[in-house]
């Protein structure tokens, strides 16, 4: 088991080595550099996606596809008081318990109706709850350029020939830094204990006296967050444009399920490694209309690495 | 938060520097003050409006002239009655309003159509059907080769190389990188005469194409910046530009390129969004009159969107076009036999027959002409973003490119050089 798992490891370093060095190849190094530290600031944000719905599906089995949405009512909501004279950091806060006020008012209120219902179900109902707030925001918003800017964008370091702004730097810290407090949290605490109890069996959590709708709220409440930051980070390292931020969570679900929809760990990696390919593939003139594909290209080898030697049968596994 | 505040701000003022005009109230088709009661026109709109995009500025402005000619005597005392549809970016719904306003309906012409989709949808339809569409905001090839549509604004492929040529003759550029939606009638089709160009002038190009629905633009400029360009062309919307540009500020690349984009950076909502940083850095062609220069149509445009549009609909480029658009159909129609105006065959002929129009919001003449291609507007300004606004550095010329030469023959044919 453990040498299975150094296999995998090495194969991975070994993969992504190669691919680099295949898609950098007669490219000065700087160019390299470029394109790699551009891929790790990408990555970092479906990383930031991915673990916020990791998160939550844990704890309660929603693939939650409206974390995008919240995300950019967050961001959006951030620029209008901006642009209205408030404090920034009042502006920051306010992005992020938007997003935790449009996550909860679904994880309290619409959420425990579907609790019964297949994973499937749950998921359709979040993606229709990502339109309804995209649409709300579209209607708030008009599409019309703007541009959210953080104060750490004025301040950067050269890394491989690149400038990287803090602001990449608190992207890339933070989703490192949410994988390490998470794992701790769910292994130190009992509310962590009762998520992953929660995570491996609802029914019979339930009939232990687990409180379902105060662990499930509280999963909510910190993908709400999640997405809250990740909309901040993206508004200002990507695009403030509603529709894009929405539609993140699409890379993001490629990167959770690198990690089975368990591994936060796994997540984080697979992430960061999309936004690295994703950004190479620019370099190959051949390959660069596949960068859009590129993140569920890999997902699917994960999935098909992790699968290997298993025999599917019509109602079971060999 | 949906108004636009700044350019209201503006335009007011500018609205006020011509007040003797403004004082007159907008003057409008026959403009005999009297409201039309006859046998209603029906005329056709469709816009693409639903994200990431709202291309209805055009049929905003065209519907607000229309309601002032139909509060002024209309066509020969017949009002006009302008259906508006929204293909929302969809071909199929985009197909579903041509048939609805040109088979169903049986409009006399489409006016101020304005999208991504519908020309490349609806240009074999309206041949079919013998129908001219005089759009207003076009960004595709479809819309300007094909026999019936003809568009007052440009798209991007003149002003690419209005902008392009500018920065090679005042800038100093030699190697353009033209990044643009991987959308083959539109990004390759609009950046490769950039490049034709610059090979002509003894110059290099290339373009780096992005896929719309992408989200990150830093590689698209990594890989402009790769190929030894010192001239970065955001063939581009706005947000995106901007986008493009705020990733150029991350790694401080200000001073090391020089930036130009087509008239979609022609907002004045941009140079707040770009900040200090791109003070007098950033070059921008503009493909009708920009807003500050006034001119009797300049003023009367604003006046009718004063009096007949909703506050909220933009004072925009696209605005300008449709009002254009709207200005000219309604000077053909009113040139035409009383008995004609509601036969389409009758006023698709007439349409084509345009020729020699004249604007202060246009460099050049507008004619359509029986071709299977039609860009009149070819001649534009480059702006320059200054001090929170932008400052015109060249006034009309004309750009140059093999690709104008058929445009150009047409016209001398027409006796209009």
């Amino acid at each position: 088991m453990l040498n299975s798992k150094y296999t995998n490891w090495i194969l991975y370093v070994i993969l992504m080595v190669a691919a680099v060095a295949w898609l950098g190849w007669g490219k000065p190094n700087k160019i390299v550099g470029l394109f790699l530290v551009s891929g790790l600031a990408v990555g970092s944000l479906y990383a930031l996606g991915g673990i916020g719905m990791v998160v939550l599906y844990r704890a309660t089995g929603v693939l939650n596809f409206a974390n995008g949405a919240a995300g950019a009512a967050g961001v959006m909501t951030a620029w209008q008081l901006g642009q209205w004279g408030v404090w920034a950091p009042a502006t920051w806060c306010a992005a992020i318990l938007i997003s935790l006020a449009i996550s909860l008012t679904y994880g309290r209120f619409l959420a425990p109706l579907l609790a019964w219902r297949e994973p499937v179900v749950k998921a359709v109902a979040t993606l229709g709850f990502a339109l309804i707030v995209l649409g709300a925001v579209s209607f708030l918003w008009i599409d019309d350029p703007r541009r959210f800017s953080l104060p750490t964008d004025k301040i950067g370091v050269y890394i491989l020939g690149m400038r990287v702004t803090v602001t990449r730097l608190i992207a890339f810290g933070t989703s490192v830094g949410i994988v390490f407090a998470i794992w701790l949290y769910l292994s130190q605490t009992t509310v962590g204990l009762q998520m992953r109890a929660l995570a491996n069996d609802r029914d019979l959590s339930a009939l232990i006296g687990i409180p379902i709708l105060k662990v499930e709220t509280f999963a909510w409440g910190v993908s709400g967050v999640i997405a809250g930051f990740t909309g901040l980070m993206f508004g200002d390292l990507i695009r403030l444009e509603p529709t894009v931020i929405t539609f993140m969570v699409i890379p993001s679900i490629a990167a959770a399920v690198c990690g089975r929809l368990d591994n936060l760990g796994i997540v984080l990696i697979g992430g960061l490694s999309m936004g690295v390919i994703e950004s190479m593939l620019t370099l190959s003139p051949t390959l660069k209309g596949a960068r859009p594909i590129a993140p569920f290209v890999i997902a699917a080898l994960v999935l098909l690495w992790y699968q290997r030697g298993t025999r599917l049968t019509f109602d079971s596994k060999d | 938060m949906r108004r636009k505040v700044i350019p209201m701000v503006i335009l007011g003022a500018a609205s006020m520097m011509f007040a003797s005009h403004a004082f007159a109230g907008p003057n409008c088709g026959a403009n005999t003050g009297t409201a039309a009661t006859g046998e209603p026109i029906i005329v056709g709109g469709i816009h693409g409006n639903a994200p990431p995009g709202d291309f209805s500025a055009s049929t905003d402005a065209a519907k607000a002239y229309f309601d002032c000619v139909n509060a002024n005597g209309g066509i020969h005392g017949r009002p006009i009655d302008y259906r508006i549809e929204n293909d929302q970016w969809n071909p199929e719904m985009a197909a579903q309003a041509a048939a609805k306003l040109v088979k169903d309906a049986r409009a006399v012409a489409l006016v101020g159509n304005g999208s991504f989709i519908e020309m490349a949808v609806n240009a074999g339809t309206y041949k079919e059907e013998n129908i001219m569409a005089m759009a207003s905001a076009c960004a595709i090839s479809e819309c300007f080769e094909s026999s019936n549509i003809v568009s007052t604004n440009q798209g991007p492929l003149p002003s690419n190389l209005g902008a392009a040529q500018y920065a090679q003759e005042e800038l100093g550029s030699t190697n353009v990188a033209c990044i643009g939606f991987n959308i083959p009638n539109n990004g390759p089709w609009s950046c490769q005469v950039v490049i034709d160009l610059m090979k002509a002038r003894g110059g290099d190009g290339s373009m780096q194409l992005l896929n719309p629905g992408a989200p990150d633009v830093n590689s698209a400029l990594l890989e402009a910046i790769s190929t030894g360009a010192d001239t970065i062309l955001m063939n581009l919307p706005a947000g995106l530009a901007i986008a493009v540009l705020k990733a150029a500020e991350e790694q401080d690349l200000r001073d090391s390129y020089v930036w130009i984009a087509p008239t979609p950076l022609y907002d004045l909502s941009v140079p707040a969004a770009l900040g200090e940083y791109w003070n007098g850095k950033v070059y921008v062609n503009a493909e009708l009159a920009p807003f500050q220069m006034g001119g009797p149509d300049a003023v009367n445009w604003i006046a009718v969107m004063d009096a007949y549009a909703s506050p909220d609909d933009p004072r925009d480029t696209f605005a300008q076009s449709g009002y254009l658009s709207a200005t000219y159909f309604v000077k053909t129609l009113l040139a035409m036999d009383p008995a004609d105006v509601g036969d389409r065959a009758k006023v698709t002929e007439a349409i084509k027959g345009i020729s020699g129009y004249t604007s202060d919001l246009m460099c050049g003449p507008y004619y359509v002409g029986d071709t299977d291609f039609h860009m009149p507007n070819h001649a534009g300004f480059m702006l320059q973003i200054l001090d929170g606004g932008f400052k015109i550095v060249r006034d009309c010329y004309e750009f140059d490119s093999a690709y104008f030469k058929p445009h150009i023959a047409v016209e001398t044919s027409l006796g209009l050089r």
